[in-house]
């Protein structure tokens, strides 16, 4: 198990670090772009082609697997983006676009002259196919019918599914029962295939309301409700036992 | 002794530069163009931002019906707007394909968290600040989410219940505020002028002045 998919809850973490800063660095800011322009030019998505040699496929679940990958000392160690850093610097020497040789000769370069300025050119046909992804998105709404196994106000146990590497179930709801509060209408593919894990392929989301008495009991605080968006991979008819309601018999 | 949590002290040069060799290999391959992360930047600036949903709350506030419809179909709520080119284009873009609001008010406070990594909907709030991202946050805003508000300065009294919405599949939750006293009377540009990123994913409140 991998603990970036059970922070939810985790305990002993001292006070909270309230920057509202989205970048404290402005090298932060080349990376969040460098991202950004990945994902727009990724080549699963209908958007026209264009000159860039960008021809493997990335999207936030490759970031997400990265950092899921992580040591998690390191997950905690390292600030959001320097994660983003080392994980998309990674991913180019991996695919063989750049070697780590180059990466860190040229590092070294600006390290020695940091006011170097970077080189020029690019078709603007890159730059265009960028903006209209920012504009456009990557809705994973396929319409398609798929079987829709709960209806709003049923009961639902989440399924404790063999996640290997990646997974939209967030570690604290497994094995917990929860009420079915919306449906959402039509069915929603994942950016990857996660295996044994279950997503990927277009399938019912339910918005599933939880008590976090259920979750911590008696180690939480009183009138609240969890809300989590969960795949139809993750929901199962609940156990016998899980059947009864638990806590406020009314919610 | 450990050194694990140990960074060099030119950890930001570093990273500074790494970054620079980064975009500067993937220009000089044909990747990206010289122009590619400041069109990024720039968008961000100038289209997807906290501005465009100040002014959406700034329009429920000013309006109770389109609150409601910002409640019950935030996406055409949104669109309606945008089609009164009170919003730029965009709207149902990059993270913000599926979006939802919830509001605040009638015994209810609405707190929006990502235990699993930072899902967060940019073109009506940009990208997410750094507490939103951290994992003490993420971790502790699930379990006990008065105390972490308590931090931010703010008391959620017990008879208030607090609804958490961990963003997990699709849908990109931001929280309309209530609207604060002591506004009456003003316009919808200066209401907007009170909202901020902090109030609409719920670990701030809107103040007048």
């Amino acid at each position: 198990m991998k603990l970036q998919h059970y922070l939810g809850g985790l305990e002993g973490l001292g006070p909270l670090t309230i920057e509202t800063r989205v970048f404290v660095e402005e090298w932060e800011t080349r990376i969040f772009g460098i991202h950004t322009a990945m994902m727009a030019l990724s080549p699963q998505l209908s958007l026209p082609a264009t000159p860039s040699a960008f021809h493997t496929v990335w999207t936030w679940a490759d970031l997400r697997k990265g950092a899921e990958a992580m040591n998690p000392f390191d997950y905690f160690k390292y600030r959001y983006y320097e994660k983003w850093l080392g994980g998309i610097s990674g991913y180019f020497v991996a695919n063989g676009y750049i070697t780590e040789e180059e990466l860190e000769a040229r590092t070294a370069e600006y390290l020695g002259d940091p006011d170097k300025p970077l080189p020029r050119g690019g078709s603007p046909e890159i730059d265009r196919r960028v903006e209209r992804y920012l504009e456009e998105g990557d809705s994973p709404h396929r319409d398609l019918a798929v079987p829709v196994e709960f209806r709003e106000g049923d009961q639902v146990r989440v399924r404790n599914v063999p996640t290997l590497e990646h997974t939209r179930l967030p570690g604290f709801l497994r094995d917990r029962n929860g009420t079915v509060v919306t449906v959402y209408p039509g069915a929603y593919g994942y950016l990857t295939d996660t295996g044994a894990d279950g997503i990927g392929a277009p399938m019912a989301v339910y918005c599933v309301r939880f008590d976090p008495q259920d979750l911590w009991p008696g180690n939480t605080e009183p009138n609240l409700s969890l809300y989590a968006d969960l795949y139809a991979a993750y929901v199962a008819e609940p156990t016998a036992e899980l059947a009864a309601p638990s806590g406020d018999a009314s919610a | 002794m450990t050194d694990r949590f140990h960074h060099p002290s030119d950890r930001e040069a570093r990273s500074a530069a790494r970054a620079k060799a980064l975009e500067s290999l993937l220009i000089e391959k044909g990747i990206i163009t010289d122009r590619t992360v400041d069109t990024v930047l720039k968008v961000f600036e100038t289209k997807m931002g906290p501005f465009n949903g100040a002014k959406i709350v700034a329009r429920a506030w000013a309006d109770p019906a389109f609150k409601r419809r910002l409640v019950e179909d935030t996406p055409a709520a949104i669109a309606e707007m945008a089609g009164m080119n009170d919003l730029p284009a965009g709207m149902a873009g990059a993270e913000g394909e599926h979006m939802r609001a919830v509001a605040n008010g009638e015994g209810v406070h609405n707190l929006v968290i990502c235990t699993l990594c930072s899902c967060y909907p940019w073109p009506v709030l940009g990208l997410p600040p750094y507490w939103y991202k951290d994992p003490t946050f993420r971790s502790r805003a699930a379990r006990e989410p008065r105390a972490v508000l308590k931090e931010f300065g703010l008391d959620v009294p017990e008879t208030v219940e607090v609804r958490i919405w961990d963003s997990s599949a699709q849908i990109r939750w931001f929280v309309v505020p209530e609207r604060p006293a002591g506004t009456d009377g003003m316009s919808e540009t200066e209401l907007a002028a009170l909202v901020t990123p902090e109030a609409m994913m719920g670990v701030a409140v809107s103040k007048a002045g």
